[in-house]
């Protein structure tokens, strides 16, 4: 390439007229940087489409954005207390309904260990903190399920309610806390192994991590 | 994935379901199939917001799971499923147009909530029914289900996969995470219910204390002495057959704007006829018979049969070849074939954004080619009849933003410039892609501008949000006219005019964003069409 420089147009192997450009005719400059931003258009982009249908899905849509907000499934980032009380929580007040999954449809890992997920503390102290313990590991509820499943008699019904028939439940199947309790102990142990084992594991991912990090980086960049 | 794709459903799981699900959800989107502990360490969240987020996650069938060797489980996100969250408006909203509100409130429920139990939903429903109607009059659980077993019967929703229960389940510990197994027999049996009962109307002394779910307590003992009878046995919209009708409704409106009203019924009835023999994704439907077709006309629809054999022959001959004749036993035996259609709508599509954006010149340029499959820069100049100077840099304008692909013919092997064809050709399907690609960009380019106008204008939207809310109470103790309007007097004039702006932005917005997703919807069946097919 070096040694074309200098000797102008003769440089081509082709006809340059092909491409559009008569002879003498100087070519455009490289182009250096990235294209602008909003860039101009030649063409003006053409009205949206309206009508009662068009009005009604965004009504829906709109509608549908502000209801997840409302749904369980809404995670907020915990936030830091605020300063000053507003006045205006008062009346902007987000009522979440409970979601209590239905355990069996999920890993056994992804169950809270400790009380369930919005957990209030109110409720959470009226009951002795032993019993929700033992309720909430997770081999222990399965198989009250499955208990539960065989007596048919659907107590456990309604998912809100979920919580204080587990308590109910365990009161009466005190008769086989003992076996529920060594099956909870073996269940600890293999908990610990697996952080253990796991310890390893994640040692391991460190190469892992970097790659991605750097990605994330470069993600930020070009948006 | 790409990044444009991977922004867009970062964007989605944010606004629907939160920074910290948009993280992990993200994460897995990014990196495949991954085990708990390792999303954990990677995406640096606390272990219990990651459960929840995955909870979350496989609650609305966006994240899978499955279990390894050594018991590991892995999640794994469903990409795809995520950017279908763009469409749910239009879910809704052809529920509404097939099977009424009832219709509509049962999918919108089943897509809020992921999946839900039948009993579930038919509560849910029916209460939110008894709300809006008038006083006095409730809505019952009877017809709700009617509904819902319509829609179960026309494959709108499906159920999900069951869990599976090992006949040994007393032998060993119990496997680290169910296994899930689809029954296909199943996948659209309605469990006999009888649920008899009326929708519960909230009473607005219920509403005041809402904020503390205590409040619904007293309510609920009496409804869990209720035993559930389908209990595991959870439902799902089933995005898939609502694909197939937006498919069918845009062949039918596409057969209507080329011939007309009475030959885009024909289309209609066709298709309804093949809606159960022909799966959702099958190139082309079971034959069918002039015969058959006739007798499946809508009864209120006069036309002879002579008239029909004259529409389909014309719908045969048609170039577009939306419909094919496979025989002629039985009066003529037709198919249509989507595999055509689709690609019939995506190239209409191409086009028409090649004349949006560039011109009717350029269109011109672009159908020439894509008629032509190669053609010569020179042929190119002749054929389109513009002068050559312009048609050349109408043909680069293309060439740079990818509609159309140049393909060089070395008469030599030294590939010199001189001794090369170079023929310019349109290839649709990468044509398609890339302009899928920049839908997914626009949408995301849309979100992003929604929320930074709602960012921009927060204080304004609390304070009017406030006001309201006190207009409401102030109303609801019973206050005279003079004092709301006081109240009203709180957001300025500047401010209302403000509000108002940024009301029809985000309203612009949104509207385009739905728009943007029945290109996106088009594009990606064609893709998937013609992918399948090869």
């Amino acid at each position: 390439m070096a040694g074309n420089k200098g000797r102008g147009r003769a440089a081509y192997t082709f006809n340059i007229e092909a491409v559009g450009f008569s002879k003498g005719e100087k070519l455009p400059d490289g182009v250096l940087k990235p294209p602008p931003l909003f860039p101009d258009t030649d063409y003006k982009p053409v009205p949206l489409k309206t009508g009662e249908s068009e009005d009604y899905m965004l009504a829906l849509k709109q509608e549908l954005r502000e209801t997840m907000k409302r749904k369980p499934y809404f995670i907020e980032k915990v936030e830091e207390k605020p300063d000053i009380e507003r006045y205006s929580k008062k009346y902007i007040q987000v009522y979440k309904e409970e979601w209590i999954p239905d355990w069996r449809r999920f890993p056994r890992e992804v169950m809270p260990r400790k009380k369930c997920r919005k957990a209030d503390p109110k409720s959470k102290s009226t009951k002795g903190t032993d019993r929700v313990s033992s309720l909430l590991n997770a081999a222990d509820v399965l198989k009250k399920i499955e208990e539960l499943e065989k007596r048919g008699d659907g107590e456990k019904s309604d998912e809100e309610n979920e919580e204080k028939e587990g308590s109910k439940e365990n009161k009466e199947g005190d008769n086989d806390s003992d076996d529920a309790n060594a099956e909870q102990e073996d269940y600890d142990e293999e908990e610990e192994q697996e952080e253990e084992n796991d310890y390893i594991n994640s040692y391991f991912e460190d190469g892992d991590d970097f790659g991605a990090d750097s990605d994330d980086n470069m993600d930020e960049a070009t948006y | 994935m790409t990044q444009a794709e991977i922004k867009l459903c970062s964007l989605l799981l944010q606004e629907h379901f939160g920074e910290i699900v948009e993280k992990i959800g993200v994460h897995l989107i990014r990196t495949g199939s991954q085990p708990l502990r390792v999303i954990v360490h990677d995406t640096a969240t606390s272990l219990d917001q990651v459960k929840k987020a995955l909870c979350v996650l496989i609650q609305h069938n966006l994240v899978l799971y499955q279990v390894h060797k050594r018991g590991v489980v892995e999640y794994e996100a469903q990409c795809n499923r995520v950017l279908r969250m763009l469409r749910y408006p239009r879910y809704i909203y052809t529920t509404k147009a097939l099977y009424g509100d009832t219709g509509e409130l049962i999918v919108e429920e089943l897509l809020l909530n992921g999946k839900m139990t039948m009993s579930a939903v038919v509560k849910k429903v029916a209460d939110r029914l008894t709300e809006t109607v008038e006083d006095g009059k409730t809505m019952d659980y009877a017809e709700v289900s009617n509904t819902f077993v319509q829609l179960a019967d026309t494959r709108f929703v499906q159920r999900c996969p069951m869990v599976h229960i090992p006949e040994n389940s007393d032998t060993g510990p119990s496997p680290p995470a169910p296994s899930l197994v689809i029954n296909e027999k199943d996948m659209y049996l309605v469990p006999k219910l009888s649920l008899i009962g009326k929708g519960k109307r909230r009473r607005s002394s219920d509403e005041d204390a809402a904020g503390e779910p205590k409040a619904k307590r007293p309510k609920r003992p009496m409804d869990s002495k209720e035993p559930i009878p389908d209990d595991g046995i959870y439902w799902q919209a089933n995005l898939d057959r609502f694909h197939q009708h937006f498919r069918d409704q845009a062949i039918v409106s596409a057969v209507a704007n080329r011939m007309d009203q009475t030959s885009s019924e024909i289309m209609r009835a066709m298709l309804r006829m093949s809606e159960v023999t022909t799966s959702s994704d099958a190139p082309f439907t079971q034959p069918l018979s002039s015969n058959e077709i006739f007798r499946s006309l809508p009864v209120g629809y006069n036309i002879s049969k002579q008239v029909l054999d004259q529409y389909l022959t014309l719908l045969a001959d048609d170039p577009l070849e939306f419909v094919g004749k496979s025989g002629d036993s039985g009066g003529g035996m037709y198919i249509i074939n989507f595999c055509k259609a689709l690609a019939s709508l995506a190239i209409a599509t191409l086009e028409s954004v090649i004349q949006e954006r560039f011109g009717s010149r350029c269109a011109r340029i672009f159908r020439l080619v894509l008629q032509k499959k190669h053609l010569e820069q020179k042929q190119v100049e002749d054929f389109a009849m513009i002068p050559a100077k312009e048609a050349k840099d109408m043909l680069y304008k293309m060439l740079s933003e990818n509609f159309i692909s140049l393909q060089e013919i070395p008469k030599t092997p030294d590939h010199a410039p001189s001794r090369t064809f170079y023929l310019y050709t349109v290839n649709v399907l990468s044509a398609v892609r890339m302009l899928l690609h920049r839908c997914y960009k626009s949408v995301s380019n849309l979100i992003e501008r929604r929320q930074f106008e709602t960012k921009e204008n927060k204080r304004l939207l609390e304070k009017s949000q406030r006001v309201e809310a006190i207009i409401a109470s102030v109303q609801a103790t019973g206050a005279e006219e003079a004092q709301l309007q006081e109240i009203e007097e709180m957001i300025t004039a500047p401010e209302r005019q403000q509000l108002e702006t940024l009301k029809r932005n985000v309203n612009k917005l949104d509207a385009s964003e739905i728009q943007v997703d029945e290109t996106i919807f088009l594009l990606e069946s064609y893709i998937e069409s013609t992918t399948k097919r090869q």
